[in-house]
């Protein structure tokens, strides 16, 4: 049976290796570049947020505070801003996309 | 027992939120991510001519009978996980598999879902999203959808405004190890000059909509979650997402009609929660920009004090206003 469709279609998981593939590539050139792509931007890593250390707890079923009551969703709620960290992509309001 | 399965990244916090929620209001939850298959959950269903699928999941902290799945909750769950000494090929073949056994049972559970991943998944793309959105009567940009520089000049000769550029699909990726970007652009005469490279994928383009502020407007199933957003720099005013320092929210009421819009819209979509973006117009039209069906919300909640993990819950549990 050949697929018509990637199966994560139904079941939409964030892809293998992480929710943007990695490249060491460099640009090609004029010709072969996507024309947006020359308005690409490196995000401001100064806004990143930095996320206090967490551990998930299996009773209650969500994120825990290491050293601290405060549970974890309590400490964030910026947007997860990208910081032009290829180890950090923001999910951005993406969904399962490719 | 009636149970919510939550289907989400482990460190997807404001899940927890819900969670949490729906904990304080005495469901049980069931909540695990993809990765823990097949590693550390099991998986056991049958189906034959008298019973649809019965069975569960065992993990090592708790098991979940299908049959009392009463809702179900998904929300980007990370890759399935396989043995370290697997192959490639092994791993995906393995995967295919667990996609279609694991996922497969899953999601033909005839629940309440927010929202279904099939859903989810055809509600990702925009071209179809702007289809539905006018056939609901919601007002939009003039949009072209192409890789032919003749068009975009015959589209940048229609338009009477400027006109913007902006990715179709995931506007962020990896190159050179590093993270980038693409926001929307207001297109300058200079940029139009020279459109190398247009013909090598699909490009959107969009009339500027004349812009007051804009909204995100929150849906949870039915009940609409609107702030207002506002920005006093340029790059904000442009594309709010490239620069949410200089961003303020507000509570707002949308217009009944374009609720009841949005609502035809949802149900078009078969989507039990949305993310959508609005600009509005300083004469006060909403112009719809689009609907993440996986969209962040946690930081409008702490931003405008709108209840919208409590929305998430009620919907989980079926609870209308
Ligand atoms: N036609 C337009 N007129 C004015 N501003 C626009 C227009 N299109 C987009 N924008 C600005 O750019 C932002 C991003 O656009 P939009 O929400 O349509 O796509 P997106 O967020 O890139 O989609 P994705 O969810 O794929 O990341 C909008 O929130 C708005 O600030
Ligand atoms: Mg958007």
């Amino acid at each position: 049976m050949i697929p018509v469709a990637h199966p994560r279609e139904a079941f939409p998981l964030s892809p293998e290796g992480g929710r943007i593939p990695h490249s060491s590539e460099q640009p090609s050139g004029p010709d072969t570049r996507p024309w947006v792509l020359r308005f690409a931007v490196l995000p401001d890593s100064a806004r990143a947020t930095a996320l206090p250390p967490a551990l998930y707890d299996e009773d209650r079923q969500i994120s825990v505070g290491v050293d601290t009551d405060l549970l974890p969703y309590m400490q964030t709620h910026s947007p997860t801003i990208p910081d032009g960290s290829p180890a950090n992509p923001p999910p951005l309001d993406e969904g399962p996309k490719d | 027992m009636p149970t919510v399965l939550v289907i989400a990244a482990r460190d997807d916090w404001p899940t927890d939120r819900v969670v949490k929620t729906l904990d304080e209001r005495g469901a049980t939850v069931f909540r695990m991510d993809a990765a823990e298959f097949p590693e550390e959950a099991g998986l056991a269903a049958r189906i034959d001519d008298s019973h649809g699928w019965a069975g569960g999941v065992v993990t090592s902290h708790r098991e979940l009978d299908l049959a009392d799945v009463s809702a179900c909750y998904f929300r980007t769950p990370h890759p399935f996980r396989f043995a370290e000494g697997m192959s490639d090929a092994e791993r995906r073949f393995a995967a295919a598999q667990a996609r279609a056994g694991f996922g497969g049972i899953l999601t033909a559970l005839d629940c309440r879902w927010v929202s279904h991943p099939s859903a989810m998944s055809r509600a990702e793309y925009k071209p179809y999203q702007l289809a539905a959105a006018r056939e609901c009567g919601l007002t939009l940009p003039p949009t072209l959808i192409t890789n032919r520089p003749d068009a975009v000049q015959a589209f940048a000769g229609d338009i009477p405004g400027t006109i913007i550029c902006k990715p179709v699909a995931s506007p962020v990726f990896i190159e050179g190890d590093q993270l980038k970007a693409v926001y929307t652009r207001v297109l300058t005469e200079d940029d139009l000059g020279d459109l190398t490279g247009m013909e090598t994928t699909a490009h959107l383009f969009q009339a500027w909509v004349d812009k007051a502020y804009e909204v995100r407007l929150t849906m949870a199933g039915d009940r609409p979650f609107a702030a207002e957003v506002h920005s006093d720099t340029k790059a904000g005013y442009t594309d709010w997402r490239s620069d949410y320092k200089s961003l303020t929210y507000k509570p707002t009421a949308p217009p009944p009609d374009v609720i009841e819009r949005v609502r035809a819209l949802m149900h078009r979509l078969e989507l039990r929660f949305g993310a959508l973006d609005f600009v509005v117009s300083p004469a006060g039209e909403w112009t719809f920009l689009e609907v993440n069906p996986c969209g962040q919300w946690d930081w409008i909640q702490h931003a405008t004090g709108h209840p919208i993990a409590e929305g998430i819950a009620d919907e989980l549990l079926g609870v209308t206003e």
